[in-house]
């Protein structure tokens, strides 16, 4: 236990110098060489966070961030797994699918955005397709990715235990494409919040996006830092939240021991 | 080793033989489980076509040991996919006594040399013991009592809530024996299974296979490249032919009593036979300076 206590403090350690490094750093930049509207100090970052926090401001547009992105990932990963398995199962699907993905990958949530507005009106609808398009087609090719690559010994080994093709879909060739879905959810994360912020940043009353987009008209690039340090902070604690779930729950799909 | 000891069970072969549910579920009974003139040639009128293998002809007795031995390359796993139903013959035909093989069954059971792929690792030990009962729709609880039963056969029952992961690689195979038999099937196909075990669990190991298959008298085919090995188990060792085209080359009865020692004169002479046979078949003396 001991040398794995001195680990972890070693490991706390090093991640605290390089916060406090990082914020020394955003510090001395904003006193010696940038104009203090363009960049605000940490402390004075820091100080209106606080007041936002405070007012409850800042809590709601997270809460509803929070909630457009949960909605369009969640229906993304859902569509996602199922077509992805599709595809992988079924080369027809799969070469039906691939060219409209391959077409679609290379296209930005972001350029979509005007277009979900016409399409969807300036409500939520239009902010969860966005969402959902940046989600989907990662999670559909992961899953795809996991369903072809199950081990063919796996399937044999199946076979002759007298499992047919849909129980081999369901118990054997699902399970094992696990982690490459949790993997292609993991990175979908990410995206799903970069498309948050894009989609708020037009026609939105509220959430994050609309908070960095709305202090530009008030020149607040205090706000907008605010609102920059909490994405960063709320995407990295709920990568941490899905990190740590995998570790505790899905290591058994795994064949080896995992420590992601 | 912990687990019974196979010298106090009778050490010939053609003891009194056990009849187990297999049988019984088994419409008719049958003698032989035999390849007839079968051909396979992967990739047909491709560039890369390969003929693997050309008018083989293999007889197994019921409940024999039938080793197949060879060179890299020769075949040996072809032959083991077509008897369990994995791939279908270019040409010929397998058939077990006068049912014809055309896919694959629980009568038929294959424990394979990798087995951190065979196994399913999101499943427990005894789950994936149980899963061949569990997929015929066994009750869950008929099927934890059965596969109780063989994982103390195979020495697991302190394993059986760890995940394959947390095994050791012996123990990973005696998971895929366990998970094999708890089918009762009437034969075991064998790849393998102990070749990427040290030297000391293969030993362990072999011995153990030998009890359970003189206690059940299921058939195997046992895959090696190994002549030590193939010698120590084999009621018949069988020499096929370097690939492409490959095909039996000769048999080899060994009527030797179990447990067979590596020292025994009549083991060591059969060791020097099927050894010279290889080497000729390989084309390369491995004793010449």
């Amino acid at each position: 236990m001991q040398p794995r206590l001195a680990l972890l403090l070693k490991h706390t350690a090093i991640t605290a110098v390089s916060i406090s490094l990082a914020i020394f750093a955003w510090a001395l930049f904003a006193r010696y060489f940038a104009f203090p509207d363009l960049v605000p100090s940490p402390w004075e970052t820091f100080g209106t966070g606080a007041q936002l926090l405070s007012s409850g401001a800042l809590l709601n547009h997270v809460g509803v961030s929070l909630e457009r992105v949960l909605v369009g990932y969640a229906a993304g990963c859902a569509i996602g797994i199922f077509v992805g398995a599709l595809m992988g199962r079924i080369r027809t699907v799969a070469q039906f699918v691939d060219p409209l993905l391959q077409f679609m990958r290379p296209i930005s949530p972001v350029a979509l955005v005007p277009l979900s507005i016409i399409w969807f009106g300036i409500g939520d609808m239009s902010r969860y397709f966005i969402i959902f398009y940046g989600v989907v087609i990662i999670v559909i090719l992961n899953t795809a990715a996991g369903v072809v690559s199950t081990p063919n010994i796996r399937l044999n080994a199946a076979k002759c235990l007298g499992a047919r093709r849909s129980q081999i879909f369901r118990r054997i060739i699902i399970p094992s494409a696990v982690p490459y879905i949790l993997t292609g959810m993991r990175v979908a994360l990410g995206f799903a919040f970069m498309g948050i912020v894009a989609a708020e940043m037009i026609a939105a009353q509220s959430g994050i996006g609309y908070l960095i987009m709305q202090s530009r008209m008030l020149l607040r690039t205090d706000i907008m830092f605010v609102g920059l340090v909490t994405l960063g902070l709320l995407g990295a604690a709920i990568d941490g939240c899905f990190k740590l779930a995998i570790n505790r729950t899905m290591q058994r799909f795994m064949e080896h021991q995992i420590n992601v | 080793m912990v687990m019974g000891s196979p010298s106090t069970q009778e050490s010939s072969p053609r003891g009194p033989r056990v009849t187990t549910r297999a049988e019984s579920r088994n419409s008719g009974t049958w003698d032989e489980l035999a390849l007839e003139n079968v051909s396979m040639t992967f990739n047909p009128g491709k560039p890369n076509e390969y003929r693997a293998l050309a008018n083989t002809t293999i007889k197994v007795r019921r409940s024999e040991f039938y080793c197949l031995l060879g060179p890299s390359g020769c075949g040996k796993s072809t032959v083991l996919n077509l008897i369990a139903g994995f791939a279908v013959p270019s040409s010929g035909k397998i058939r077990i006594g006068e049912r014809q093989v055309v896919e694959a069954g629980t009568d038929r059971v294959v424990v394979f040399q990798d087995a951190t792929n065979a196994l399913f690792p999101w499943l427990r030990t005894h789950e994936n013991v149980e899963f061949g009962l569990s997929i015929q729709g066994v009750p869950k609880r008929e099927a934890a009592q059965r596969a109780a039963k063989y994982l103390d056969l195979v020495g697991l029952r302190d394993h059986a809530r760890k995940y394959p992961y947390e095994l050791s690689g012996g123990m990973k195979q005696r998971c895929q024996l366990a998970r094999a038999l708890v089918l009762e099937p009437e034969v075991l196909l064998m790849d393998e299974p102990f070749a990427a075990l040290d030297a000391i669990s293969k030993r362990i190991m072999q011995k153990e296979l030998l009890r359970i298959w003189q206690q059940f008298r299921m058939t195997i085919v046992y895959i090696t490249h190994d002549v030590g090995e193939a010698v120590l188990l084999g009621q018949k060792v069988a020499m096929m032919r370097k690939g492409p085209a490959s095909s039996i080359k000769e048999e080899f009865a060994i009527e030797c009593p179990y447990p067979r020692k590596p020292t025994d004169e009549v083991v060591t002479a059969i060791y020097a036979r099927v050894e010279a046979s290889l080497q000729d078949e390989v084309g390369v003396s491995l004793y010449a300076a």
